[in-house]
């Protein structure tokens, strides 16, 4: 059965398939980086950036930006960030979040719009 | 009350775990007794496992706070029908519904399931026991839903994203479909594991498959409904690796319950179909592996804990297992016939099981990707909605267009010339529709274009076959034209309901593509007084309202809507407050505008203290047709699955002698090409076959149904 066309068509497909991701990763450029605070370093350009909320929180987010800091989710590395955009309800001190964006001259400049919070699975505490 | 819980659970472990240790032992020394008290057990373990659940809803209905699981999901406000939802709202109440749903599906498939394959389920009942033993482990061992604890005067409450309607039906029509593809995959390793590997484990599971893809199917729409409606950002499937958790096994299964009929009808690809079932069951159980471990950032988050790596044992195991014994059993699985022609249906499936797979393992692909560079590279990456948008259109396009021509397709071989007469009318159909579009200004976006061209397509080809197939009917047996058509649908209820479920898959690509590629958004801060505009829609923000209630306050920003300057009624969008909960939430205005088929999505998102508010309003063209499609797969999986007398009676004939292996093999050979031939007469009859293609295709199948019929005499003297 060495010539049964369907040996042929995987094959092909296969092929194809690699093709797309080979067209794919040159065309987008790939994946992004996810990070916390204390992995940021210059010159990484965009990236995902998680931790937890260090206060004081100042600015509008509608106009100038909104200044809070991010920490590591279990360490105490810190970055300050500056947001611009819709807040999400959740977003408070304490809060793990998600923020997209590049590291320029020490503070985390983010990508308009791009904060998220993660949603507490359980409130073992009131407000917690 | 605990106690009896935490006890049920135990005696649940312990049944299945003698159903996985007996059962084994009576399949591999031929004990029939037994292998009947391995069943029994398994039965006994669904009605343990009831027990403890009923405890646990017992234990939410009375507000019994003293067990720490109902005081973390519930509290006094909570109205009735989400205490009810209490069961699944935390991991250890959800693997409690997991392994009520396994035990009682297993229980069932099992029962029903009796004579038809007598001679595999001795290894059916200890493969389904020992899965069952693996999900009974880990509510007892780490996670139980029976821990007490003082108990405080109020409980925590309820997640409050998950105090909707939606999300009450979300997690039971999820685990319905994860678990019930454990079933497929049981019946088709029993019937490796016994050697018998003739059709019986396929039209064993055949419906169990079914309803298992329509509720995965179901539940991942109403989970995108229920994101629309309560999470308000305007879309509705964002790719987050959860989500994907369950369109994974959803695709693997499409693949599956496709080949699945070249089996049937050629006889062909049974490595493929067992490969598929385990590819779709891992797929499942890695689907849970991500929901339950928090392993992979996502959005939305499940109590974290030290489930994941028992999970990444378990996937690896059946992983290991289930390759072994495919390799060992491939003798057995050897086709007998081979692909004819690369334009033939068997080929077109084959084309469309591709696809699905390779847009399941890309989407794994991205899913695991953080998990795999943090492993190679030491650096976590991800890829976002980009990658994912960018391979369902290199992949679902050509599915789309595959889905019109694959049913116009004859068997075997198709000469140019059937095409040609198959797919003029559709063609043309959606050729016109594309210029229509064209002019119409639909052209902004390539690949909107030709979703909605191929859609027009494929909805062209299910008309033109239903009505072919009714004129078939009527103008053959005399009856009238509604008669004809519930007949010619009665008779052929996997075909037409296929179609129909096809008709399904076209609305959400015709949903998605509008809403996706179609649709408008603006965001602005408006004082009282003041205007937005989107696309036809102008909104005016006339005030803010405060209403208070026993669960949750209600904050409102009202806007007078107007299309194209006519006023059309008001919106209120706002937040509520939960009190128990502490926890604000959106609450979205959505504006149905049913004749021009599009919604208006108000999202009322910051309340300022001078009393302006920021808006953010969307125009989702089209979006409707997603829930619809919902409704119409539904009916299709219902066309397909309704129970059928007459093929009932014809597996029964076939089975019911217990014959040996090489005479069942020899029946199976004979049914394949009366059906087959069967099918050819009608597609002749109904004009989608030409003479010429007729008589070249009859002449070979009338050999091969005399050729066993032959056989089974000489057998039988």
């Amino acid at each position: 059965m060495s010539g049964s066309p369907a040996r042929l068509v995987i094959a092909l497909s296969v092929a194809a398939t690699l093709a797309l991701f080979l067209l794919y990763t040159s065309l987008a450029g790939g994946a992004t980086r996810s990070l916390q605070p204390g992995e940021l370093r210059a010159g990484l350009g965009t990236v995902n950036l998680a931790g937890l909320v260090l206060g004081p929180v100042r600015g509008d987010a509608d106009a100038a930006g909104m200044r809070f800091r991010l920490r590591d989710i279990a360490g105490t590395a810190s970055v300050p960030v500056v947001y611009r955009g819709s807040v999400p309800d959740l977003f408070k001190t304490g809060r793990h979040v998600f923020v997209r964006g590049s590291l320029r001259r020490g503070v985390f400049v983010a990508t308009p719009g791009s904060l998220m919070t993660k949603c507490p699975s359980r409130y073992v505490t009131k407000g917690g | 009350m605990a106690v009896a819980g935490r006890a049920a659970l135990y005696l649940t472990l312990a049944l299945l775990a003698y159903g996985a240790t007996a059962g084994s032992l009576a399949a591999l020394r031929g004990r029939r007794r037994l292998a009947l008290s391995a069943r029994a057990a398994l039965l006994a373990a669904f009605a343990s496992t009831a027990l403890a659940a009923a405890v646990l809803v017992a234990a939410f209905l009375r507000d019994d706070f003293s067990l720490v699981y109902v005081a973390q999901h519930s509290s006094r406000q909570l109205p009735f029908a989400y205490t009810l939802a209490g069961l699944w709202s935390g991991q250890a109440g959800s693997l409690l519904l997991w392994l009520l749903v396994l035990t009682g599906v297993s229980s069932a498939a099992v029962l029903l399931n009796r004579r038809l394959v007598a001679d595999v389920l001795p290894w059916t009942v200890p493969i389904l026991s020992a899965i069952g033993c693996f999900f009974a482990l880990v509510p007892v061992v780490v996670a139980s839903p029976f821990a007490t604890q003082a108990a405080p005067a109020n409980g925590a409450g309820m997640n409050v994203s998950l105090q909707n309607p939606y999300m009450l039906a979300h997690p039971p029509l999820l685990y319905l479909g994860y678990v019930g593809l454990t079933v497929p995959f049981a019946f088709a390793m029993a019937a490796l594991a016994s050697g018998r590997t003739d059709e019986r484990w396929l039209v064993a599971s055949r419906r169990w498959t079914l309803a298992s893809w329509t509720f995965l199917g179901v539940a991942i729409l109403v989970g995108a409904k229920w994101a629309y409606e309560t999470i308000g950002w305007g879309g509705y499937y964002a790719w987050d690796p959860v989500e994907n958790a369950a369109l994974m096994p959803w695709l693997a299964t499409t693949a599956f319950l496709h080949s699945v009929m070249v089996q049937e009808k050629k006889a062909m690809l049974r490595v493929w179909n067992v490969v598929l079932v385990a590819l779709a069951f891992c797929l499942s159980l890695f689907g849970t592996f991500l929901t339950r471990s928090g392993v992979i950032n996502s959005v939305h988050s499940f109590s974290q804990s030290s489930i994941g790596g028992w999970f990444l044992g378990f996937i690896a195991l059946v992983a290991a297992l289930s390759t072994v014994l495919i390799l060992v059993r491939l003798p057995l699985l050897r086709s007998r016939s081979h692909l004819e022609s690369l334009a033939s249906r068997e080929a077109a499936f084959l084309y469309n099981n591709l696809l699905l797979v390779a847009f399941a393992l890309t989407i794994l692909w991205g899913v695991a990707f953080p998990l795999l560079s943090q492993a190679v590279r030491g650096e976590t990456l991800t890829v976002g909605p980009p990658y994912y948008d960018f391979f369902l259109r290199a992949f679902g396009l050509p599915l789309l267009f595959l889905m019109g021509i694959g049913p116009l397709v004859a068997w075997r071989r198709a000469s140019v010339r059937s095409l040609a007469r198959a797919l003029a009318w559709p063609a043309l159909a959606a050729v016109l529709t594309g210029a229509l579009l064209v002019v119409g200004g639909a052209g902004s976006s390539l690949p909107g274009l030709v979703a909605y061209t191929f859609s027009v397509f494929v909805l062209a080809a299910i008309a033109h076959e239903f009505v072919r197939g009714t004129r078939a009917r009527h103008a053959g047996g005399g009856e009238s034209w509604p008669a004809a058509f519930a007949s010619l649908v009665a008779r052929n209820r996997r075909r037409y309901g296929g179609y129909v479920s096809h008709a399904a898959v076209v609305l959400l690509a015709l949903g998605i593509t509008g809403s996706s590629l179609y649709g408008a958004s603006a965001t602005r801060r408006l004082q009282p007084g003041q205007s937005i505009s989107v696309g036809a829609y102008t909104l005016r923000y006339a005030s803010t309202t405060f209403r208070p209630g026993a669960n949750h306050d209600e904050l409102r920003a009202r806007l007078a809507v107007f299309r194209n300057g006519k006023p059309d009624g008001t919106v209120a969008a706002g937040k509520n407050n939960y009190h128990v909960e502490a926890f604000f939430s959106n609450a979205v205005a959505i504006h149905t505008d049913w004749l021009h088929a599009e919604d208006l999505f108000v999202i009322g998102d910051r309340f300022h203290p001078d009393g302006s508010v920021d808006v953010k309003v969307v125009v989702n063209p089209l979006v409707d047709l997603i829930w619809l499609a919902g409704l119409v797969f539904l009916l299709g999986s219902v066309v397909a699955m309704w129970p059928d007398a007459r093929e009932r009676r014809r597996l029964a004939r076939r089975t019911d002698a217990a014959p040996s292996p090489a005479r069942l093999a020899l029946l199976e050979l004979r049914d394949r090409a009366l059906a087959a031939l069967r099918e050819l007469e009608f597609d002749h009859r109904t004009g989608k076959i030409a003479d010429a293609d007729y008589r070249a295709l009859c002449g070979p199948l009338r050999r091969d149904a005399a050729e066993a019929l032959r056989l089974l005499e000489d057998t039988a003297g």
